[in-house]
Formats: structure tokens, sequence, C-alpha cells
């Protein structure tokens, strides 16, 4: 035999070898986590030395990691999806592939944090806001956005970045407090984003997809989530937060249960830690940003003083869920295409 | 042969099988009314022509760029230094992370980019559409019509050239008349390449593409990953397959049934090559240098993020970011060297296995094989990457979560490479040279392995130095793939950049740079030992 075959033998033997899959210990469970790991990785350590029992788990973002649990939908890889935006879980919950678990904590939670069938529940509430780049403000004497029409002004023409519709959970929330702060009428708020689109440089597909662009000042400001704003600034940005005074709306983060999960108890181990106090109280010590959902967790000083006098509401989800699909598709006709 | 239909069969059709099933039936009724009606929405439609002037501009000056390459360290005769700036020029964009690029191209050219901003002080300009993304793609693919066309040229012979210059002709007749017919199968191999590779990128027309260009494998990720559309966007992959046929077959019909050998076993002497002139060397240089010089700015950028705490906010020097990849990330580190380097010899042997029976071989089905051979890389990764999940997440396959379904993955979507470079250098070898072979008594086996193997040892070289690159780079297949238990370098990289973590992100990208030229450099000793005897040139195909 040449050698060569013999090399192929031998590789082939390899491959082999390595595709068998680890054993798993008896007290473990299996995740993907749509948090980014610098916050999914601390969550979940304190989980294990809180309970003993190991997480072993992969980031995705929610598109990705829906994606990949409808495709294992027969034979489920995880037991766990941990944190991500609601409407993510609702997608998710239609496909049905969640198992419904109501956790004791439930019961302390608002009618906004859970889903009424028990397919997920809120870990954490996750506010939108302004955030500028502060040499671009001063560059061209402008104030910190306070209000909605202040992103009408010219000389923010080009320089902002937000969300695409299309991809993102921050963009559909934006548009909803849009329509919000309107009366929730379509007309006046259509008008205005037709309006606001002219400065707008860019659509970006993630919602946090703005933050670097706006924090190195390739744009000038943009509209996202306070947790990928406060990280900005965490990580040296010179960027300013503000809210505007017509109001602006917040969007829960969630957990749920795969349905046919291969570690049931200790998944649902997860989720009653998850969302009681004992993990939303860790959000100030490893200073991740979230609003904790329980409403027995204080909200960190800091966090707290940044959302102080601002006016946040939640999105109504009956009529965002009813008309999401309508709007969204009517965003991409009349703004995202808009013909000048 | 049986073996590699088999493999075809299970590792392409089968997965892309069963992501038809998922896309087009319902309830195991066939269904493709609501389907055609997604493909007919006019914003696809867009999409569809966006991509196709994408993908022709990028594959006829990819093409020419890497041709201009290919001449300039074949037949320019350069001191040893300067061909191995081109090759490493050459390498650096095949080895860049996803997004790395686009990112140093924002920050270059963004609205406050370094160059648009600060040198040239250009208010408001607008870096997305069609010019960044041709570019970007451009720089990105290139070296895969250099790898293509490098070998090609180096086995045309000098004396040829020599024969038409001693009947009279000048330099320019030469070129026109004889170098460039005789590179025809490599130019339009490499054209295929380059086009099917700018059809299925999603990553650049992502981050660059903007809101008034979109592209075909960007809606279809956008479909899945955005709008949960599982079918829809499978079915707009599919018709990403069909401008790839379109151009596989007018590329089999265009270098056809002409002749191309060169290499017939039966030459004179060697000879110096005189096909340049001594002035025309200096503007061949000259533009290889400048494209050189672009692709190395980007590497200084990326070079200089991964030392500073954060690019653009705090330019303190720091080594903490290479301490991180070396702590947190180093299963991911482990984990890509273990799949590149199982994939590399498989991938190798598989594409000039391949390359040579459709290529030399009489049998039935042997277009069918080579169409099949490309469906993996013309298809978007994403597709590729979801197919395989569907296929392998359930018995009787159950691959899902193991080190072999990423191995499989980057083998049969990554080695028409060499395929296509093992093609275009046995349609320059005269059959006779084989047929000699025969008639002395040496069995077919035999004569592969003695006279047709070292001939090909060069497109070995090249398929197997892509397969092991792309391991170490890819991702839009790869990100469905990985699992608990094999992660990959390049989904860290992605990781980072959704942190903001530029500077790990940096030096993540920095690290596998170096392995890649550490290895590519190692294999380029391996093929300079392997140097068949006379006068094929095959030196320095991969660099270092």
């Amino acid at each position: 035999m040449p050698r060569w075959l013999t090399a192929l033998g031998a590789a082939g033997l390899a491959v082999t070898a390595l595709s068998a899959t680890p054993g798993v210990g008896a007290e473990s469970l299996n995740a993907y986590a749509i948090w980014p790991e610098n916050w999914a990785r601390p969550m979940l350590q304190e989980f294990e030395k809180a309970t003993g029992i190991k997480v072993n788990f992969v980031r995705f973002s929610s598109g990705e990691a829906l994606a990949r649990l409808i495709a294992e939908k027969n034979t489920p890889r995880v037991d766990v999806l941990f944190g991500g935006p609601v409407e993510t879980f609702a997608a998710g919950a239609r496909e049905g592939i969640f198992e419904p678990y109501q956790p004791p904590a439930a019961a302390g939670l608002p009618a906004r944090f859970k889903a009424a069938d028990g397919s997920w529940t809120a870990i954490a509430d996750d506010p939108l806001v302004f955030m500028s780049n502060s040499r671009f403000l001063k560059d061209n004497r402008l104030e910190p956005p306070a209000s909605w029409e202040d992103l009408l002004d010219p000389r923010y023409k080009n320089m902002l970045q937000m969300a695409d519709a299309r991809t993102s959970g921050t963009a559909v929330t934006r548009i909803f407090s849009i329509l919000e702060v309107n009366g929730r009428d379509e007309t006046k708020a259509f008008e205005y984003m037709k309006k606001k689109r002219r400065n707008v440089q860019l659509y970006t597909k993630s919602g946090g997809g703005g933050t670097l662009p706006v924090g190195l000042g390739q744009a000038g400001a943009g509209i996202f989530f306070i947790v990928d704003a406060l990280d900005t600034k965490a990580k040296g940005y010179d960027v300013t937060l503000s809210f505007p005074k017509e109001g602006i709306g917040t969007s829960a983060e969630a957990i749920a249960l795969i349905r046919g999960a291969k570690n049931p108890a200790a998944a649902r181990k997860l989720i009653d830690w998850a969302t009681s106090p004992a993990m939303q109280r860790l959000y100030a010590t490893h200073k991740i940003n979230f609003v904790p959902a329980h409403p027995e967790v204080p909200i960190e000083p800091g966090l707290a003083a940044v959302l102080k006098g601002a006016k946040i509401f939640p999105i109504d989800e009956a009529y965002a869920g009813a008309n999401r699909k309508r709007i969204v598709e009517r965003w991409v006709n009349e703004v995202l295409n808009l013909k000048e | 042969m049986l073996v590699l239909w088999a493999l075809l069969a299970l590792f392409v059709v089968f997965p892309l099988g069963a992501l038809v099933a998922r896309a087009f039936f319902d309830g195991g009724r066939f269904a493709p009314g609501a389907l055609l009606a997604i493909a007919r929405d006019p914003n696809h439609l867009r999409a569809f022509g966006n991509s196709l002037l994408l993908g022709a501009l990028v594959g006829v000056a990819g093409t020419a760029l890497g041709f201009l390459f290919a001449f300039t360290a074949v037949r320019v005769g350069l001191p040893r230094g300067w061909s191995a700036v081109l090759d490493a020029a050459a390498l650096l964009p095949l080895v860049s992370p996803p997004f790395t690029t686009a990112i140093a191209i924002i920050f270059s050219f963004g609205p406050r980019g370094l160059i648009t901003w600060h040198l040239f002080g250009l208010k408001g300009f607008t870096v997305y559409g069609l010019g960044s993304t041709f570019a970007a793609e451009t720089l990105t693919y290139f070296p895969l019509a250099y790898l293509t066309l490098k070998p090609v040229l180096a086995a045309l012979d000098p004396n040829v050239e020599d024969m038409a210059f001693s009947l009279g002709s000048s330099r320019r007749r030469v070129f026109r008349t004889v170098t460039l017919p005789l590179t025809v199968p490599g130019l339009g191999n490499a054209f295929l390449l380059v086009f099917a590779a700018s059809l299925a990128d999603f990553a650049t027309p992502l981050i660059l593409a903007g809101n008034d260009f979109p592209v075909l494998p960007t809606q279809a990720y956008l479909q899945i990953t955005g709008l949960f559309d599982f079918k829809g966007g499978a079915v707009l992959s599919f018709v990403l397959l069909v401008p790839a046929f379109v151009v596989f077959v007018l590329q089999r019909a265009w270098v056809g049934r002409r002749y191309y050998v060169t290499i017939g076993g039966k030459t004179g002497a060697e000879t110096a090559v005189k096909s340049v002139a001594g002035w025309a060397r200096w503007p061949l240089l000259a533009g290889c240098l400048a494209v050189a010089a672009v692709i190395g700015w980007f590497y200084a950028l990326l070079a200089y993020a991964s030392v500073v705490v954060a690019l653009g906010a705090n330019h303190a020097w720091t080594w903490v970011h290479y301490r991180v990849i070396f702590t947190e990330g180093l299963k991911a580190i482990r984990d890509t060297l273990v799949i590149a380097g199982l994939g590399m010899p498989l991938g190798g042997v598989y594409g000039i296995l391949l390359g040579y029976l459709v290529a030399r071989k009489a049998f039935a089905g042997r277009r069918a094989m080579e169409v099949v051979s490309m469906v993996n890389y013309a298809l978007p990764g994403t597709i590729v990457g979801i197919a395989y999940l569907i296929a392998f997440n359930d018995p009787p396959l159950v691959l899902t979560g193991t080190a072999l379904i990423l191995v499989a993955c980057y083998v049969f979507r990554y080695s028409p490479t060499g395929i296509r470079t093992t093609v275009a250098l046995l349609q320059q070898i005269d059959p006779g040279l084989e047929e000699a072979s025969q008639s002395l008594g040496a069995g077919s086996a035999r004569t592969f392995w003695r006279i047709t193997l070292p001939l090909l040892v060069p497109a070995f070289f090249a398929g197997l130095g892509v397969v092991f690159i792309r391991s170490m780079t890819a991702i839009s297949a790869t990100i469905f793939l990985i699992s608990i238990n094999w992660t990959l370098i390049t989904v860290r990289i992605l990781e980072n950049m959704t942190e903001l973590s530029l500077g790990p992100a940096a030096a993540f990208s920095m690290l596998v740079v170096a392995i890649v030229f550490v290895v590519m450099a190692a294999l380029s000793r391996l093929l300079r030992r392997f140097r068949t005897p006379g006068r094929v040139m095959v030196a320095g195909l991969l660099g270092g």
C-alpha cells in the first residue's frame, strides 16, 4: 500500500476517535446563550458555584441560535436557551421548540415578563437609549438629543446608525416606541421615520452593530439598548447617553426550557435560579447593565442614576404582536427603500 | 471512483436533499407556490441582479489581478526577496478572518476614516455600497485566481515562447497569441472560482453593502436568521446555484475542445524567460506592489489594534489582548488547529483525485461529478451549514457536535481550488506521457503514481493550502456546525466583535496570520524538495 494511503487511513481513524462525544457528567447541562460571552460566562459560573451543576454553553446571535434550535428540533442538543430578546422567544414558541415551565419566581412577575403558556420567563429588562459621540456633539455645537425631533436636525445628516427592522429586535422596539409616542397614529409615525431616514447613514443588521461606529466617530449618534450603550462607554469610548422627553420603549430578556431536553431536572434548576433574585442581584456585581426583571432586586445605583428622570414605557405585547409583521413590511417599503 | 461518488453523495447530495425536502415540501406534499412568491419579490430580484453584477465585476477584476501577480511572479524573473513579498501580499487577504478587512476599510475610508477624513478632510463620504464591496471582495478573492494561475503559468514552457520569438514575433504578439491563449484553462478556472466565491460571500456585503445595494446571499442569511424563515432562505440560496451553474457551463464551452498541451516530455534545453522586456518589469512590479501596499496597510492597522487598549479611544500600549487569547482562547486555538490539520491532507488528496478523474478518465457521469463537486463551494455558507445541520443531526448519521462534521464541511466546500488547479494543469500535460508509461508495461495505478502525480504536486499543494487556510478563517457555514465540544478561532473573533472587543479580535487575527504563514512556509519547503526533475517550474507556489 502506498504510504499516502496509510496516512489517509490513519487520519480517518483519528477523525473517528475525535468524533466521539466526550462523556457528560451526572450534574451538568447544555445551553445556547444569546447574551455575549462576557456576561453569560460569569452568570453560569455563579450558577455552578451555587449548585454544583456545570453548564456547557455556546454563544450565538439570537437569529442563529433560533435557526439552530429549529434545525435540531427532532434531536435537541441543548437543554436551555439563555438570554436574548423576548421576541426571539415568541418566535421560538410558535415553532414549538420550547417546553412550557413556570418557575416559582414567575408568580411574582408582571404579565409582560412571562409567556401566558409558560414557554418563556423574563430574567431582565432592557430599555432603549439615544447614544451620541461626545466629540461629534461638540464639533457640531449640538446638545445631546433630548427629543425624537432632535434627531431630524440637518446636522445629523448621514451620521445616524441604527438597526434594521428585518433582523433586529432593537429596531422593532424602536419603531414601536415611535408609534407609541405618536399616539399609535401610523401616518404621523411614518412621516417622522421618513424624515429621519435622510439622516441615517446605515441600518445595521444587529442591534448593537452601530455602537462601535458611534464610539469611533464614524457615526454621530444612534438608538441602542442601554446594555450595549453602557458597554460602549465602559470600553473607553467617549459617548453621551440621553433619553427623549416623549419617552422610549423597553424590551425584556428571557430564558426557556427546550422541548426534548436531555437534562430537564438540571435545566429547571437553572431556570429557577435565573428568574430569581439569586442571579439578578449579581448583575451589579459583574457590571452587567440590565434592569433586573424580578421586582425584589434593586437597580444598581450607577444604572439607576442614568435612568433617573427617563420616561420609559413597555411595548404593549398584544398590539405589537398583532401588528408587527405589517409594520415591519411597511417600514421596509416606505422607510428603508425610501425613494427621493 | 465509487468511494468518491459515495463521499460526494453523503456530504454534498444528501445534505442538499435534506434541505430541499425541508424547503419545498410541506407535510409530505410538494408545495412550491408560496416559495415562488418569495423568489418573485422585487426586492429579491434586485438583490439577484446586484449579486450577478458584483460577481461578474469581482470575477473579472480578481482574475486580472491574479494574472498580474502570477505573471509578474513567474515571468519577470524577480529576485527571490521580491517574489516572497508578492506571495505574502497575495496570501494575506485569503487569511483575513471574516469582518476584519471590512472593519479596516471602514476605519480607513469611513465617514471619519483615517484616509477620507483625517488625510483628505472629505466630509460626508459614504463608504457603503457597490464600490467598497467590490474593492473588498476583489482584494479578498484575487489570491484564488493567483493560486490557480501561477502553476499554470509556471508549467508553460518558455521554449514555446522562444519558438515564436525565433520566428520573428514581437513580445506583444507572443503574449497575445501564445502566452495568453495557453493560459485560457487557467483563466477560465480562475474566473469561475472568483465569481462563485463572490456569489456566495455574505460577510463582506453584510458590513459594506449598506442599504442601497442588497445582494442575495445576505438576503438569504437575513431571511433565515432575521425573519426566521427557513424555507425562504433556502429558496433564495437555490436561486444562486443557477448563475454558478451557467458560468460553469460557459467556462467548459470556452475552454472546451482546444489544445493546451505544453508539457510533452520531449523538449530541449533549459531556456531563460524572454517574454518580458527589461523595462516592462517595473510597471508590472509597481502594479503588484501598489496592491500589496493597500493590503499591507490593512494589516498594519490590524496589528496596531491588537496592541492598544481600545482602537480609536485609548491608544496606550498593551499586551493584554494576547494574554486573553492564550488563556480564554486556548481551546479555540487548539480545536481549530486539530480540525485544519485533519482537513488539510484529506482536502489535498480529494482535490487531485477528483480533478484527475474528471480531466483524464472517461466514465459515465463525469460531468455530473464535476458539477456536484462544485456545489458546496457555490452555495452561500449559511445554507451549507444549515443543510449539514439538518442532515447530520438525526439518525442514520449523527455527526453534529463532532469534529468530523467540521472537517467534512471544509474539505467538500473548499477543495474546488485544488480540483480546478488539477484540471487546469492536466489540460497542459500531454496524455502521451501517460500512454508511454502504460505501453512500457506500467499499470494505470503505477502510471498515476509515478508519472501523473509528480506533475500534479503543485496542484496538490495549492488545494491543500486553500483547505488549510479556509479551515483557519471561514465562518459562514461553520457557525452552525460548531458545538459545545468543538469551537473555532473565527467564531471567537465574531464573538469579540459583538462584544466590541476589537483588541482580542485583532490579536486572534494576527495569530491566524502567523500560523498560516508558518504552515505555508513549511509546505513551500516541502514542495521544493518534491520539485519535479526537468523544467517544470513549481517553486515558491505558496509563499515563504
